[in-house]
């Protein structure tokens, strides 16, 4: 046994070497593990779970078409290689601990996460914005949105363009963000 | 004096003879089987198992690859397809070379979305909508609640710091 280990050991080192590089850089992906909240789903009254790899993306995208208001949204999927959405809606208080919340923030505090939003309040609950930045481009955002009653994380992965987002607001059901670019608002002012 | 120890060690031997024998002794042939070293044996199975490893990995990537090829769908626009299309035959063009046989030119068929595929695209769409309709949501009640920059703002900061 111990001389097949000393025969392996070589080996193993090299698959080691060869294997490390590739996880090292899956590691960089900006995904989040939302799995822990999945015992949720039994207190809750509501549930939306949006699971998007990269394969249903590009299927979603040749749906949009090449032209008109749906132009923006293929636009902004472009090089998103998948969305994530766990929410949770209770029907009473204290339904999620916060173990379940730490469980994501952790995610967040590795490295390329900035946090570039945060609101938080007793009454009101808390809502938290981070962004994964990769030099200087935008790899990856993350939401996570908690009150007394509802638990929402929002992870889209890859180069989402806060731009063309912006561009979105108020169309097909995607409500206004308010985001608007400081050469709009100095046209509409003009106006 | 007699030659006949020389030749079968029968007879009187010499003195001198003797001697030498004795002298020449431990350097007689032994018969014992041949071993190779370990070190080389073990460095061989080393070199074997590396080779192997490599063999394995090289195999197993080839099959991911493959794999994955198969799952991938090549970037192209999703379009209906007509059925009397599909069950059209092989355009048969007129041969100019003289030779006998007519040529079949078997018309490549553009690949499309199969129904199954086009089911799981459209339910993906409506995920991909509601997934943004949340994100959107999200997005603008921290912005609402903080009352802060717009994220372009926030993305430019940090470009500078």
């Amino acid at each position: 046994m111990k001389s097949l280990f000393q025969t392996l050991k070589t080996p193993l080192l090299v698959a080691l070497l060869v294997i490390t590089p590739a996880l090292a850089v899956r590691a960089q992906d900006s995904r989040i593990q939302m799995s822990s909240l999945d015992h949720l789903a039994t207190k809750a009254k509501q549930t939306v779970a949006v699971t998007l790899d990269e394969r249903l993306m590009r299927m979603a995208a040749k749906l949009f078409p090449d032209h008109g208001d749906e132009k923006e949204v293929k636009d902004l999927l472009n090089g998103i290689k998948g969305i994530y959405v766990k929410s949770f809606e209770f029907e009473a208080d204290g339904q999620y601990s916060p173990a379940d919340i730490e469980g994501i923030r952790s995610q967040l505090r590795g490295p390329g996460w900035s946090q570039v939003m945060s609101f938080n309040s007793k009454t009101e609950g808390n809502v938290e914005v981070y962004l994964l930045f990769n030099a200087d481009k935008v790899g990856g955002i993350a939401v996570l949105s908690a009150d007394d009653r509802e638990l929402t994380v929002v992870n889209i992965v890859g180069p989402v363009d806060v731009e063309k987002l912006s561009k979105l607001e108020g169309q097909f059901g995607v409500p206004d963000l308010g985001i608007e670019s400081k050469k709009e608002k100095e046209k509409k002012n003009d106006k | 004096m007699n030659d006949d120890y020389l030749w079968d060690k029968s007879g009187e031997p010499d003195p001198q003879i003797q001697e030498l024998e004795e002298i020449l002794a431990p350097l007689r042939y032994q018969p014992k089987p041949l071993q190779l070293p370990n070190d080389v044996r073990r460095k061989y199975f080393r070199l074997l198992a590396i080779a192997a490893t490599v063999l394995i990995a090289l195999l197993a990537a080839g099959v991911w690859l493959k794999v994955r090829k198969q799952h991938t769908i090549p970037p192209q626009e999703a379009k209906s397809v007509v059925p009397s299309e599909l069950h059209k035959e092989p355009e048969i063009v007129k041969n100019t070379d003289l030779s006998s046989k007519p040529i079949v030119r078997k018309r490549i068929r553009k690949k499309t979305f199969s129904q199954r595929e086009r089911q799981e695209a459209r339910e993906a769409k409506e995920q991909v909508l509601l997934a943004l309709r949340v994100a959107s949501e999200k997005l603008k009640l921290a912005q609402r609640r903080t009352q802060g920059p717009s994220l372009n703002q926030i993305k430019n900061q940090h470009k500078v710091g």
